[in-house]
């Protein structure tokens, strides 16, 4: 197992209750979510520095929308 | 990381010492070109002289070296087992992606995070379906559900309490329902129709505590 690190990380009341909706949501804890977004952020940063783009798509409106980071 | 794990061997029956581990690097991708392909066309050969092209399992053509952009991104986890001093398996994880992999779609589930189990493959010589056409037996077996156990510890590790889905090619739909017990929730048509498979935390228990 790797090792841990500890931080501190001030949130917004706002910024919290979206943490705490999404750790409801996805059973997961707080920490978990955040290294979620991490993980995401991570992986979308490289596909984008690659040259790739990220669209969502909406099938029942066939309407696609281009995401920048 | 670094292990020991126990598989069997395929001609003794014995339990035998074996090392799961996470630091995969390309010179394990390329192991799987140099070592586990001249024997994936060894047996391809003669299946097909038998007539029996079908019998060739869909995952013996995946080139892991494509892996290697994955290698260094925090969503992704890579393990393998060792035996012998050579790569007896190799299996591909995420904890994240872009595709909605990583959500459940099991009823009681649905929407909660999981672990995504993207390949799993063991070395050709472990397969009973590729072994028998060059008359030869396997040389080992339990390779397979050691990578699932320890999908499902990181899984647990990871906080998903042991969620675990994954898209099963049609030769390996057998190995993950009878053998690991998951359940099939669907077709997934966004990937070639493959059948959608899933652990609950208490299956994925019951398959850790299992002598499979």
């Amino acid at each position: 197992m790797n090792v841990k690190r500890t931080m501190t990380l001030n949130l917004t009341d706002s910024e919290m209750k979206v943490l705490e909706e999404l750790s409801r949501q996805k059973d997961l804890t707080k920490t978990t979510v955040i290294r979620q977004a991490l993980r995401l952020y991570q992986l979308i940063d490289a596909r984008i520095k690659r040259g790739e783009k990220l669209f969502f798509e909406d099938p029942e409106q066939k309407k696609a929308e281009l995401m920048v980071l | 990381m670094k292990e020991p794990v126990e598989i069997i061997d395929g001609t003794t029956g014995q339990f035998v010492d074996a090392e799961l581990f996470d630091e995969i690097t390309v010179e394990h991708f390329l192991e799987t070109k140099k070592l586990w392909r001249p024997l994936v066309l060894r047996a391809s050969e003669k299946l097909r002289a038998q007539g029996r092209q079908n019998m060739l399992p869909d995952y013996t053509n995946w080139d892991w070296t494509k892996k290697e952009p994955y290698l260094h991104m925090l969503a992704t986890k890579f393990f393998g087992i060792t035996c012998r001093k050579a790569l007896q398996g190799i299996e591909v994880v995420q904890t994240e992606n872009i595709t909605g992999d990583c959500q459940c779609r099991l009823p009681v589930q649905r929407g909660k995070s999981l672990l995504y189990v993207d390949y799993l493959q063991v070395a050709p010589w472990n397969i009973k379906v590729l072994m028998e056409p060059i008359g030869e037996k396997v040389e080992f077996r339990g390779v397979g559900s050691r990578l699932m156990e320890a999908a499902i510890r990181f899984s647990i590790e990871e906080g998903f309490k042991g969620r675990i889905g994954l898209h099963s090619l049609p030769s390996s739909e057998p190995f993950y329902r009878n053998e690991c017990g998951m359940v099939p929730v669907m077709r997934d048509p966004r990937k070639q129709n493959l059948l959608w498979f899933e652990f609950t935390p208490d299956q994925a228990q019951a398959y850790l505590g299992g002598d499979i």
